[in-house]
Protein backbone atom coordinates (compact mmCIF):
# COMPACT_ATOMS: atom_id res chain seq x y z
CA UNK A 1 0.00 0.00 0.00
CA UNK A 2 3.13 2.54 0.76
CA UNK A 3 4.40 1.87 -2.22
CA UNK A 4 1.07 2.22 -4.48
CA UNK A 5 0.85 5.87 -2.38
CA UNK A 6 4.09 6.79 -3.05
CA UNK A 7 3.58 5.96 -7.15
CA UNK A 8 0.55 7.69 -7.26
CA UNK A 9 1.71 10.54 -5.03
CA UNK A 10 4.79 10.72 -7.76
CA UNK A 11 2.77 9.92 -10.87
CA UNK A 12 0.35 13.21 -10.01
CA UNK A 13 3.09 14.91 -9.49
CA UNK A 14 4.75 14.11 -12.45
CA UNK A 15 1.64 15.23 -14.59
CA UNK A 16 0.82 18.48 -12.56
CA UNK A 17 4.48 19.46 -13.66
CA UNK A 18 4.27 18.45 -17.03
CA UNK A 19 4.26 21.51 -19.50
CA UNK A 20 2.85 18.95 -21.95
CA UNK A 21 -0.05 18.34 -19.99
CA UNK A 22 -0.95 21.89 -19.72
CA UNK A 23 -1.33 22.44 -23.48
CA UNK A 24 -3.29 19.51 -23.36
CA UNK A 25 -5.74 20.80 -21.03
CA UNK A 26 -5.95 24.61 -22.47
CA UNK A 27 -7.02 22.42 -25.85
CA UNK A 28 -9.24 20.62 -23.97
CA UNK A 29 -10.87 23.70 -22.21
CA UNK A 30 -10.90 25.65 -25.54
CA UNK A 31 -12.50 23.21 -27.91
CA UNK A 32 -14.84 22.33 -25.25
CA UNK A 33 -15.88 26.09 -24.64
CA UNK A 34 -16.32 26.41 -28.49
CA UNK A 35 -18.39 22.62 -28.08
CA UNK A 36 -20.44 24.78 -25.64
CA UNK A 37 -21.05 27.80 -27.17
CA UNK A 38 -22.08 26.20 -30.68
CA UNK A 39 -24.18 24.09 -29.02
CA UNK A 40 -26.26 26.51 -27.41
CA UNK A 41 -26.73 28.33 -30.54
CA UNK A 42 -28.78 25.13 -31.66
CA UNK A 43 -32.53 26.38 -32.34
CA UNK A 44 -33.68 22.99 -30.26
CA UNK A 45 -31.50 24.02 -27.74
CA UNK A 46 -32.15 27.95 -27.42
CA UNK A 47 -36.07 26.83 -27.23
CA UNK A 48 -35.71 24.49 -24.07
CA UNK A 49 -32.34 24.38 -22.34
CA UNK A 50 -32.60 21.75 -20.59
CA UNK A 51 -32.18 19.85 -24.22
CA UNK A 52 -28.55 20.82 -23.97
CA UNK A 53 -26.98 18.56 -21.77
CA UNK A 54 -28.07 15.78 -24.26
CA UNK A 55 -26.96 17.40 -27.08
CA UNK A 56 -23.70 18.17 -25.21
CA UNK A 57 -22.21 14.62 -23.65
CA UNK A 58 -25.49 12.68 -25.82
CA UNK A 59 -24.65 13.17 -29.68
CA UNK A 60 -21.78 15.74 -30.14
CA UNK A 61 -18.79 16.18 -30.99
CA UNK A 62 -17.63 15.89 -27.25
CA UNK A 63 -18.43 12.40 -27.34
CA UNK A 64 -17.39 11.27 -30.92
CA UNK A 65 -14.10 13.38 -31.02
CA UNK A 66 -12.89 14.63 -27.51
CA UNK A 67 -13.44 11.69 -25.63
CA UNK A 68 -11.60 8.83 -27.63
CA UNK A 69 -8.69 11.24 -27.86
CA UNK A 70 -7.80 12.96 -24.99
CA UNK A 71 -7.31 10.32 -22.72
CA UNK A 72 -4.75 8.20 -24.74
CA UNK A 73 -2.86 11.53 -25.21
CA UNK A 74 -2.50 11.75 -21.18
CA UNK A 75 -1.94 8.12 -20.80
CA UNK A 76 1.14 7.78 -23.11
CA UNK A 77 3.23 9.51 -20.42
CA UNK A 78 2.37 6.98 -17.61
CA UNK A 79 4.21 3.69 -19.38
CA UNK A 80 5.53 4.88 -22.96
CA UNK A 81 7.42 7.50 -22.11
CA UNK A 82 9.13 5.79 -18.99
CA UNK A 83 10.28 2.86 -21.63
CA UNK A 84 11.42 5.76 -23.55
CA UNK A 85 13.49 7.18 -21.57
CA UNK A 86 14.53 4.48 -19.33
CA UNK A 87 12.82 5.35 -15.89
CA UNK A 88 10.69 1.78 -16.43
CA UNK A 89 13.18 -0.15 -15.94
CA UNK A 90 14.12 1.10 -12.06
CA UNK A 91 10.53 0.74 -11.33
CA UNK A 92 10.07 -2.67 -12.68
CA UNK A 93 12.76 -3.82 -10.83
CA UNK A 94 11.38 -2.46 -7.29
CA UNK A 95 9.79 -4.72 -4.55
CA UNK A 96 6.50 -3.29 -5.54
CA UNK A 97 3.55 -5.70 -7.18
CA UNK A 98 2.53 -5.07 -11.15
CA UNK A 99 -1.09 -4.96 -10.12
CA UNK A 100 -0.11 -1.80 -7.96
CA UNK A 101 1.57 0.17 -10.70
CA UNK A 102 -1.18 -0.44 -12.94
CA UNK A 103 -3.84 0.99 -10.10
CA UNK A 104 -1.19 3.91 -9.23
CA UNK A 105 -0.64 5.11 -12.83
CA UNK A 106 -4.55 4.31 -13.46
CA UNK A 107 -5.76 6.24 -10.57
CA UNK A 108 -3.20 9.23 -11.21
CA UNK A 109 -4.44 9.43 -14.71
CA UNK A 110 -8.25 9.85 -13.68
CA UNK A 111 -7.79 12.09 -11.12
CA UNK A 112 -5.76 14.24 -13.78
CA UNK A 113 -8.56 13.88 -16.22
CA UNK A 114 -11.05 14.74 -13.57
CA UNK A 115 -9.60 18.21 -13.35
CA UNK A 116 -10.40 18.20 -17.03
CA UNK A 117 -14.37 17.64 -16.26
CA UNK A 118 -14.14 20.04 -14.04
CA UNK A 119 -13.63 22.79 -16.08
CA UNK A 120 -16.50 21.58 -18.04
CA UNK A 121 -18.41 21.59 -15.05
CA UNK A 122 -17.35 25.58 -14.62
CA UNK A 123 -18.59 26.14 -17.98
CA UNK A 124 -22.35 24.87 -16.26
CA UNK A 125 -21.93 26.64 -13.74
CA UNK A 126 -21.37 29.94 -15.53
CA UNK A 127 -24.97 29.04 -17.12
CA UNK A 128 -26.08 28.74 -13.80
CA UNK A 129 -24.87 32.11 -12.21
CA UNK A 130 -27.04 33.44 -15.82
CA UNK A 131 -29.93 32.22 -14.26
CA UNK A 132 -29.89 29.78 -17.59
CA UNK A 133 -33.01 26.90 -16.47
CA UNK A 134 -31.02 24.16 -16.64
CA UNK A 135 -31.81 20.46 -15.65
CA UNK A 136 -29.39 19.32 -12.96
CA UNK A 137 -30.65 15.77 -12.86
CA UNK A 138 -29.61 15.72 -17.04
CA UNK A 139 -26.42 17.31 -16.36
CA UNK A 140 -25.42 15.06 -13.27
CA UNK A 141 -26.55 12.07 -15.70
CA UNK A 142 -24.29 13.55 -18.51
CA UNK A 143 -21.36 14.03 -16.59
CA UNK A 144 -21.51 10.55 -14.96
CA UNK A 145 -21.80 9.19 -18.42
CA UNK A 146 -18.74 10.88 -19.47
CA UNK A 147 -16.69 9.89 -16.41
CA UNK A 148 -17.92 6.59 -16.96
CA UNK A 149 -16.58 6.67 -20.42
CA UNK A 150 -13.67 8.39 -19.75
CA UNK A 151 -12.36 5.87 -17.13
CA UNK A 152 -13.12 3.04 -19.76
CA UNK A 153 -11.01 5.29 -22.52
CA UNK A 154 -8.50 5.88 -20.01
CA UNK A 155 -7.58 2.19 -19.85
CA UNK A 156 -7.74 1.72 -23.23
CA UNK A 157 -4.39 4.27 -23.29
CA UNK A 158 -2.99 2.92 -20.41
CA UNK A 159 -3.45 -0.73 -22.33
CA UNK A 160 -2.08 1.33 -25.34
CA UNK A 161 0.63 2.62 -23.35
CA UNK A 162 1.96 -0.45 -22.12
CA UNK A 163 2.93 -1.92 -25.44
CA UNK A 164 6.17 -0.03 -25.52
CA UNK A 165 8.29 3.13 -26.03
CA UNK A 166 6.99 4.54 -28.94
CA UNK A 167 4.80 7.78 -27.93
CA UNK A 168 2.93 7.60 -31.53
CA UNK A 169 1.68 4.35 -31.02
CA UNK A 170 0.83 4.31 -27.74
CA UNK A 171 -1.50 7.91 -28.57
CA UNK A 172 -2.52 6.32 -31.90
CA UNK A 173 -3.29 2.73 -30.68
CA UNK A 174 -5.31 3.83 -27.84
CA UNK A 175 -7.17 6.39 -29.80
CA UNK A 176 -7.96 3.47 -32.50
CA UNK A 177 -9.55 1.31 -29.83
CA UNK A 178 -11.79 4.55 -28.67
CA UNK A 179 -12.72 5.33 -32.13
CA UNK A 180 -13.48 1.69 -32.95
CA UNK A 181 -14.91 1.13 -29.75
CA UNK A 182 -17.29 4.15 -30.27
CA UNK A 183 -18.23 3.20 -34.14
CA UNK A 184 -17.76 -0.33 -34.04
CA UNK A 185 -21.29 -0.90 -32.69
CA UNK A 186 -22.90 1.68 -34.94
CA UNK A 187 -21.52 0.31 -37.81
CA UNK A 188 -23.05 -3.18 -37.01
CA UNK A 189 -25.95 -2.43 -34.79
CA UNK A 190 -28.25 -3.08 -37.79
CA UNK A 191 -26.62 -6.38 -38.39
CA UNK A 192 -29.09 -9.79 -38.08
CA UNK A 193 -28.46 -12.20 -35.92
CA UNK A 194 -25.81 -12.28 -32.82
CA UNK A 195 -23.82 -9.86 -34.47
CA UNK A 196 -26.50 -7.10 -34.27
CA UNK A 197 -26.80 -7.83 -30.69
CA UNK A 198 -23.76 -8.23 -29.83
CA UNK A 199 -23.40 -4.63 -31.25
CA UNK A 200 -26.47 -3.14 -29.59
CA UNK A 201 -25.38 -4.65 -25.75
CA UNK A 202 -21.79 -2.57 -26.26
CA UNK A 203 -23.59 0.83 -28.21
CA UNK A 204 -21.74 3.47 -25.74
CA UNK A 205 -23.06 6.22 -27.80
CA UNK A 206 -26.92 4.66 -27.19
CA UNK A 207 -25.89 4.46 -23.57
CA UNK A 208 -24.58 8.42 -23.09
CA UNK A 209 -27.20 9.79 -25.69
CA UNK A 210 -30.09 7.55 -24.64
CA UNK A 211 -29.59 6.59 -20.73
CA UNK A 212 -26.95 9.01 -18.76
CA UNK A 213 -27.42 12.22 -20.94
CA UNK A 214 -31.26 11.91 -20.06
CA UNK A 215 -30.61 11.40 -16.62
CA UNK A 216 -31.77 7.51 -16.68
CA UNK A 217 -29.64 5.81 -14.76
CA UNK A 218 -29.64 2.76 -16.39
CA UNK A 219 -28.05 -0.28 -14.93
CA UNK A 220 -26.65 -2.06 -17.23
CA UNK A 221 -24.83 1.07 -18.48
CA UNK A 222 -23.74 1.83 -15.14
CA UNK A 223 -21.99 -1.62 -15.19
CA UNK A 224 -21.28 -2.16 -18.56
CA UNK A 225 -17.89 1.07 -18.07
CA UNK A 226 -16.75 -0.27 -15.19
CA UNK A 227 -16.70 -3.95 -16.63
CA UNK A 228 -15.35 -3.04 -19.80
CA UNK A 229 -12.30 -0.43 -17.42
CA UNK A 230 -11.12 -3.68 -15.60
CA UNK A 231 -11.11 -5.73 -18.43
CA UNK A 232 -8.51 -3.31 -20.11
CA UNK A 233 -6.43 -2.51 -16.96
CA UNK A 234 -6.49 -6.43 -16.52
CA UNK A 235 -5.39 -6.32 -20.14
CA UNK A 236 -2.26 -4.05 -18.57
CA UNK A 237 -1.21 -6.01 -15.95
CA UNK A 238 -1.16 -9.03 -18.26
CA UNK A 239 1.04 -7.04 -20.30
CA UNK A 240 3.55 -6.11 -17.86
CA UNK A 241 3.36 -9.43 -16.00
CA UNK A 242 4.54 -10.64 -19.25
CA UNK A 243 7.63 -9.01 -19.75
CA UNK A 244 8.04 -10.85 -15.93
CA UNK A 245 7.41 -13.86 -16.72
CA UNK A 246 7.10 -14.48 -20.21
CA UNK A 247 10.32 -15.48 -21.85
CA UNK B 1 23.25 -14.45 -1.50
CA UNK B 2 23.20 -14.15 -4.96
CA UNK B 3 23.04 -17.90 -7.18
CA UNK B 4 23.04 -18.33 -10.75
CA UNK B 5 22.44 -21.60 -12.06
CA UNK B 6 22.68 -22.31 -16.11
CA UNK B 7 20.62 -19.11 -17.15
CA UNK B 8 19.88 -18.95 -20.73
CA UNK B 9 18.62 -16.05 -22.32
CA UNK B 10 17.17 -16.07 -26.18
CA UNK B 11 16.27 -13.00 -28.20
CA UNK B 12 14.40 -14.70 -30.78
CA UNK B 13 17.21 -16.66 -32.69
CA UNK B 14 20.03 -14.60 -30.37
CA UNK B 15 21.60 -16.44 -27.73
CA UNK B 16 22.65 -13.64 -25.29
CA UNK B 17 23.35 -16.15 -22.69
CA UNK B 18 24.18 -20.13 -22.59
CA UNK B 19 24.12 -21.76 -19.24
CA UNK B 20 26.09 -19.18 -17.33
CA UNK B 21 26.10 -20.19 -13.56
CA UNK B 22 27.91 -17.89 -10.57
CA UNK B 23 27.12 -17.39 -6.86
CA UNK B 24 28.16 -13.87 -5.28
CA UNK B 25 28.82 -15.13 -1.45
CA UNK B 26 27.61 -12.39 1.50
CA UNK B 27 30.63 -10.37 1.70
CA UNK B 28 31.97 -11.12 -1.69
CA UNK B 29 32.69 -8.67 -4.59
CA UNK B 30 32.15 -10.63 -8.18
CA UNK B 31 33.26 -8.40 -11.08
CA UNK B 32 31.35 -9.04 -14.51
CA UNK B 33 33.90 -9.16 -17.12
CA UNK B 34 33.40 -9.69 -21.26
CA UNK B 35 33.04 -6.90 -24.10
CA UNK B 36 30.02 -5.36 -25.65
CA UNK B 37 27.64 -7.75 -25.66
CA UNK B 38 28.53 -10.75 -23.85
CA UNK B 39 25.39 -10.72 -21.84
CA UNK B 40 26.40 -8.90 -18.48
CA UNK B 41 23.22 -6.77 -18.13
CA UNK B 42 21.42 -9.44 -19.50
CA UNK B 43 22.42 -11.69 -16.87
CA UNK B 44 21.89 -8.56 -14.32
CA UNK B 45 18.28 -7.59 -15.48
CA UNK B 46 17.41 -11.37 -14.81
CA UNK B 47 18.88 -11.38 -11.57
CA UNK B 48 16.90 -8.07 -10.58
CA UNK B 49 13.54 -10.01 -12.10
CA UNK B 50 13.54 -7.09 -15.03
CA UNK B 51 13.71 -9.95 -17.50
CA UNK B 52 12.84 -13.48 -17.45
CA UNK B 53 15.07 -16.27 -18.38
CA UNK B 54 14.57 -18.12 -21.35
CA UNK B 55 15.83 -21.35 -18.85
CA UNK B 56 17.60 -21.66 -15.89
CA UNK B 57 17.19 -20.70 -12.17
CA UNK B 58 18.45 -18.05 -10.04
CA UNK B 59 18.33 -16.76 -6.33
CA UNK B 60 19.05 -13.67 -4.46
CA UNK B 61 19.30 -14.37 -0.43
CA UNK B 62 18.10 -17.95 -0.82
CA UNK B 63 14.49 -16.82 -3.14
CA UNK B 64 13.95 -17.80 -6.41
CA UNK B 65 13.87 -14.98 -8.72
CA UNK B 66 10.54 -15.89 -11.03
CA UNK B 67 8.85 -17.79 -7.92
CA UNK B 68 9.19 -15.42 -5.05
CA UNK B 69 9.93 -12.22 -7.55
CA UNK B 70 8.84 -9.48 -5.02
CA UNK B 71 10.63 -10.83 -2.10
CA UNK B 72 13.65 -11.05 -4.50
CA UNK B 73 13.47 -7.56 -5.48
CA UNK B 74 13.54 -6.84 -1.84
CA UNK B 75 16.70 -7.97 -1.10
CA UNK B 76 18.01 -6.55 -3.80
CA UNK B 77 19.84 -2.85 -4.58
CA UNK B 78 20.23 -2.04 -8.56
CA UNK B 79 22.02 0.55 -10.63
CA UNK B 80 21.33 -0.10 -14.18
CA UNK B 81 23.67 0.93 -17.06
CA UNK B 82 22.71 4.72 -17.71
CA UNK B 83 20.83 5.09 -15.19
CA UNK B 84 17.68 7.37 -15.36
CA UNK B 85 15.25 8.85 -12.81
CA UNK B 86 11.98 11.30 -13.59
CA UNK B 87 13.79 14.53 -15.15
CA UNK B 88 11.09 16.79 -12.96
CA UNK B 89 11.91 15.30 -9.66
CA UNK B 90 14.02 17.20 -7.45
CA UNK B 91 17.46 14.49 -6.22
CA UNK B 92 15.33 14.63 -2.39
CA UNK B 93 11.92 14.25 -4.04
CA UNK B 94 13.49 11.12 -6.12
CA UNK B 95 15.17 9.32 -3.36
CA UNK B 96 12.42 9.27 -1.04
CA UNK B 97 9.56 8.31 -3.44
CA UNK B 98 12.71 5.72 -4.07
CA UNK B 99 12.79 5.05 -0.26
CA UNK B 100 8.49 4.92 -0.38
CA UNK B 101 8.43 2.73 -2.91
CA UNK B 102 10.62 -0.21 -0.67
CA UNK B 103 8.30 0.29 1.53
CA UNK B 104 9.49 2.77 4.40
CA UNK B 105 6.86 5.31 6.00
CA UNK B 106 7.58 8.97 4.87
CA UNK B 107 9.64 9.74 7.59
CA UNK B 108 11.48 6.66 7.26
CA UNK B 109 12.34 7.63 3.30
CA UNK B 110 13.12 11.21 4.50
CA UNK B 111 16.26 9.56 6.67
CA UNK B 112 17.18 7.10 4.48
CA UNK B 113 17.31 9.63 1.45
CA UNK B 114 19.31 11.95 3.84
CA UNK B 115 22.04 9.54 5.21
CA UNK B 116 22.56 8.24 1.39
CA UNK B 117 22.87 11.91 -0.02
CA UNK B 118 25.04 12.94 3.10
CA UNK B 119 27.32 9.65 2.52
CA UNK B 120 27.81 9.96 -1.55
CA UNK B 121 28.32 13.88 -1.43
CA UNK B 122 25.15 14.92 -3.04
CA UNK B 123 23.92 16.78 0.34
CA UNK B 124 24.39 20.36 -1.60
CA UNK B 125 22.12 18.99 -4.71
CA UNK B 126 18.80 18.20 -2.33
CA UNK B 127 17.02 20.91 -4.06
CA UNK B 128 18.40 20.18 -7.86
CA UNK B 129 16.25 19.02 -10.35
CA UNK B 130 17.39 15.65 -11.84
CA UNK B 131 17.40 17.03 -15.44
CA UNK B 132 20.08 19.44 -14.55
CA UNK B 133 22.42 16.68 -13.39
CA UNK B 134 25.92 16.11 -14.84
CA UNK B 135 26.31 12.05 -15.68
CA UNK B 136 28.45 11.02 -12.87
CA UNK B 137 25.82 13.21 -10.53
CA UNK B 138 23.43 11.08 -11.47
CA UNK B 139 25.48 8.14 -11.24
CA UNK B 140 25.59 8.90 -7.57
CA UNK B 141 21.66 9.69 -7.39
CA UNK B 142 21.27 5.77 -8.55
CA UNK B 143 23.68 4.44 -6.32
CA UNK B 144 22.03 6.32 -3.77
CA UNK B 145 18.93 4.57 -4.89
CA UNK B 146 19.93 1.18 -4.84
CA UNK B 147 21.59 1.64 -1.28
CA UNK B 148 18.52 2.61 0.18
CA UNK B 149 16.48 0.01 1.45
CA UNK B 150 19.73 -1.66 2.49
CA UNK B 151 19.53 -4.67 0.47
CA UNK B 152 21.50 -7.83 1.23
CA UNK B 153 22.62 -8.23 -2.79
CA UNK B 154 23.89 -5.18 -5.09
CA UNK B 155 23.66 -5.87 -8.76
CA UNK B 156 25.42 -2.74 -10.18
CA UNK B 157 25.95 -2.69 -14.31
CA UNK B 158 28.85 -0.66 -15.36
CA UNK B 159 29.00 1.39 -11.79
CA UNK B 160 32.11 3.42 -12.80
CA UNK B 161 30.62 5.22 -16.16
CA UNK B 162 30.72 9.03 -15.97
CA UNK B 163 32.66 8.70 -12.13
CA UNK B 164 35.59 11.07 -12.02
CA UNK B 165 38.80 9.42 -10.60
CA UNK B 166 38.28 10.65 -6.95
CA UNK B 167 34.98 9.37 -7.42
CA UNK B 168 36.06 6.32 -8.39
CA UNK B 169 38.10 6.35 -5.82
CA UNK B 170 35.00 6.95 -2.98
CA UNK B 171 33.09 4.46 -5.00
CA UNK B 172 35.36 1.68 -4.34
CA UNK B 173 35.90 2.52 -0.49
CA UNK B 174 32.17 2.31 -0.63
CA UNK B 175 31.63 -1.01 -1.94
CA UNK B 176 34.73 -2.72 -0.03
CA UNK B 177 32.91 -1.13 3.23
CA UNK B 178 30.07 -2.68 1.83
CA UNK B 179 31.56 -5.89 1.46
CA UNK B 180 32.58 -5.96 4.82
CA UNK B 181 29.44 -5.51 6.25
CA UNK B 182 28.21 -8.41 4.64
CA UNK B 183 26.65 -7.36 1.44
CA UNK B 184 27.27 -9.40 -1.74
CA UNK B 185 28.10 -7.57 -4.93
CA UNK B 186 28.21 -8.12 -7.81
CA UNK B 187 29.21 -5.40 -10.34
CA UNK B 188 29.68 -5.49 -14.29
CA UNK B 189 32.77 -3.11 -15.89
CA UNK B 190 34.63 -2.31 -19.21
CA UNK B 191 37.14 -0.66 -16.91
CA UNK B 192 40.05 -3.37 -15.97
CA UNK B 193 41.58 -1.78 -13.54
CA UNK B 194 38.50 -1.30 -11.21
CA UNK B 195 37.55 -4.82 -11.39
CA UNK B 196 41.51 -5.63 -10.55
CA UNK B 197 41.17 -3.45 -7.59
CA UNK B 198 38.02 -4.30 -6.46
CA UNK B 199 36.95 -7.85 -7.49
CA UNK B 200 37.50 -10.57 -5.11
CA UNK B 201 36.73 -13.09 -8.30
CA UNK B 202 35.96 -12.62 -11.69
CA UNK B 203 33.31 -13.69 -13.52
CA UNK B 204 34.25 -13.53 -17.80
CA UNK B 205 31.67 -13.99 -19.91
CA UNK B 206 31.77 -13.76 -23.84
CA UNK B 207 29.03 -13.97 -26.07
CA UNK B 208 26.96 -15.58 -23.87
CA UNK B 209 29.14 -18.14 -22.01
CA UNK B 210 31.46 -18.55 -19.15
CA UNK B 211 35.11 -17.99 -20.25
CA UNK B 212 36.58 -18.11 -16.65
CA UNK B 213 35.87 -17.66 -12.69
CA UNK B 214 37.69 -17.03 -10.11
CA UNK B 215 40.10 -15.17 -8.02
CA UNK B 216 42.72 -13.59 -10.15
CA UNK B 217 45.03 -15.57 -8.51
CA UNK B 218 43.28 -18.89 -9.58
CA UNK B 219 42.69 -17.30 -13.19
CA UNK B 220 46.29 -15.94 -13.14
CA UNK B 221 47.76 -19.87 -12.43
CA UNK B 222 45.03 -21.17 -15.14
CA UNK B 223 45.55 -18.65 -17.60
CA UNK B 224 49.10 -17.93 -17.73
CA UNK B 225 50.28 -19.27 -20.68
CA UNK B 226 51.32 -16.28 -22.36
CA UNK B 227 53.00 -14.98 -18.90
CA UNK B 228 56.20 -13.03 -19.81
CA UNK B 229 59.70 -13.18 -18.16
CA UNK B 230 61.93 -10.35 -18.08
CA UNK B 231 65.50 -10.72 -18.02
CA UNK B 232 68.70 -8.88 -17.89
CA UNK B 233 72.26 -10.62 -19.07
CA UNK B 234 75.81 -9.41 -18.37
CA UNK B 235 76.71 -9.61 -22.11
CA UNK B 236 75.94 -11.44 -25.10
CA UNK B 237 72.19 -10.40 -25.58
CA UNK B 238 72.40 -10.51 -29.24
CA UNK B 239 73.66 -14.46 -29.07
CA UNK B 240 71.14 -15.59 -27.13
CA UNK B 241 68.55 -13.46 -29.34
CA UNK B 242 69.46 -15.12 -31.93
CA UNK B 243 69.66 -18.57 -30.34
CA UNK B 244 65.87 -18.40 -28.22
CA UNK B 245 64.71 -17.66 -32.17
CA UNK B 246 66.50 -20.87 -33.36
CA UNK B 247 63.67 -23.44 -34.26
CA UNK B 248 65.35 -26.17 -32.11
CA UNK B 249 65.40 -23.70 -28.98
CA UNK B 250 63.37 -25.88 -26.47
CA UNK B 251 61.81 -22.52 -25.45
CA UNK B 252 59.69 -21.89 -28.08
CA UNK B 253 59.39 -18.01 -27.27
CA UNK B 254 56.37 -16.64 -28.83
CA UNK B 255 57.82 -13.06 -28.89
CA UNK B 256 60.88 -11.62 -27.54
CA UNK B 257 61.59 -7.88 -27.38
CA UNK B 258 65.50 -6.76 -27.31
CA UNK B 259 66.40 -3.40 -25.16
CA UNK B 260 70.12 -3.60 -24.87
CA UNK B 261 70.82 -6.21 -22.34
CA UNK B 262 67.05 -6.49 -21.65
CA UNK B 263 64.83 -9.24 -23.00
CA UNK B 264 61.31 -9.99 -22.38
CA UNK B 265 60.25 -13.23 -23.58
CA UNK B 266 56.93 -14.17 -23.87
CA UNK B 267 56.59 -18.03 -24.00
CA UNK B 268 53.55 -20.13 -24.93
CA UNK B 269 53.18 -22.09 -22.26
CA UNK B 270 54.52 -22.94 -18.24
CA UNK B 271 56.19 -26.01 -19.49
CA UNK B 272 57.92 -23.80 -22.34
CA UNK B 273 59.03 -21.40 -19.41
CA UNK B 274 60.53 -23.74 -17.15
CA UNK B 275 63.28 -24.69 -19.94
CA UNK B 276 63.98 -21.28 -19.95
CA UNK B 277 66.45 -21.69 -16.92
CA UNK B 278 68.54 -25.25 -17.84
CA UNK B 279 68.93 -23.39 -21.94
CA UNK B 280 70.32 -20.58 -20.28
CA UNK B 281 72.71 -22.80 -18.06
CA UNK B 282 73.57 -24.74 -21.26
CA UNK B 283 74.21 -21.40 -23.17
CA UNK B 284 76.45 -20.39 -20.42
CA UNK B 285 74.72 -17.16 -20.14
CA UNK B 286 75.65 -14.43 -16.93
CA UNK B 287 72.23 -13.31 -15.81
CA UNK B 288 72.01 -9.89 -13.89
CA UNK B 289 68.21 -10.30 -13.25
CA UNK B 290 65.57 -13.00 -14.08
CA UNK B 291 62.12 -11.69 -13.52
CA UNK B 292 58.43 -13.59 -14.09
CA UNK B 293 55.80 -11.23 -14.92
CA UNK B 294 52.45 -12.07 -13.54
CA UNK B 295 49.65 -11.82 -16.56
CA UNK B 296 47.47 -8.83 -15.78
CA UNK B 297 43.81 -9.37 -15.49
CA UNK B 298 43.68 -7.15 -19.13
CA UNK B 299 46.35 -10.35 -20.31
CA UNK B 300 44.07 -13.11 -19.49
CA UNK B 301 40.86 -10.98 -20.49
CA UNK B 302 42.58 -11.04 -24.00
CA UNK B 303 43.58 -14.28 -23.76
CA UNK B 304 40.13 -15.51 -22.82
CA UNK B 305 38.48 -13.22 -25.23
CA UNK B 306 40.53 -12.40 -27.89
CA UNK B 307 41.69 -15.75 -29.52
CA UNK B 308 37.50 -15.90 -29.65
CA UNK B 309 36.86 -12.21 -31.43
CA UNK B 310 40.13 -12.98 -34.21
CA UNK B 311 37.71 -16.22 -35.08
Amino acid sequence: MRAFAALLRKEVFSLFVSPYIYLLLGTWFLLNGLFFSFILGYPAVEQDLTLFPQFLFGSGLLVWLLLPAFPPLLTLKLFAEEQRTGTLEPLLSAPIRDIAIVAAKYCAAWLFFFVFWIGVLLLFLLLEFHQAPLDWARVGGGFLGAISASSLFLATGLWASSWGGNLILAAGGGACINFLLLFLPVLFENSPGRVGALAKSLHIPNMLDRAFAVGLFDSYALLFFPIMTLLFLWLTWVRLVSRRWVP
Amino acid sequence: MIRAEKLTKKYGPIQALSEVSFQVSPGEILGFLGPNGAGKSTAIKILCSYLPPTSGHAQIDGMDILDHSLQARKSVGYLPENFQAPPELRVSEYLEFRSCLKGATRKEARRNAGYWLERLDLADRVQQPIASLSKGLKQRVGLADALLADPKALLLDEPFGGLDPLQRDDFRTLLKELARKGKAILFSSHVLPEVENLADRVHVLHQGVTQADGSLAELSRKHQANASVLLRVVSQADDLLRQLKQEQSPVHACAIHQKGNTLTIQTPSFEARKKLLPFLAECKIELEMFHLLQPTLEDLFRNLVQPKVNQ
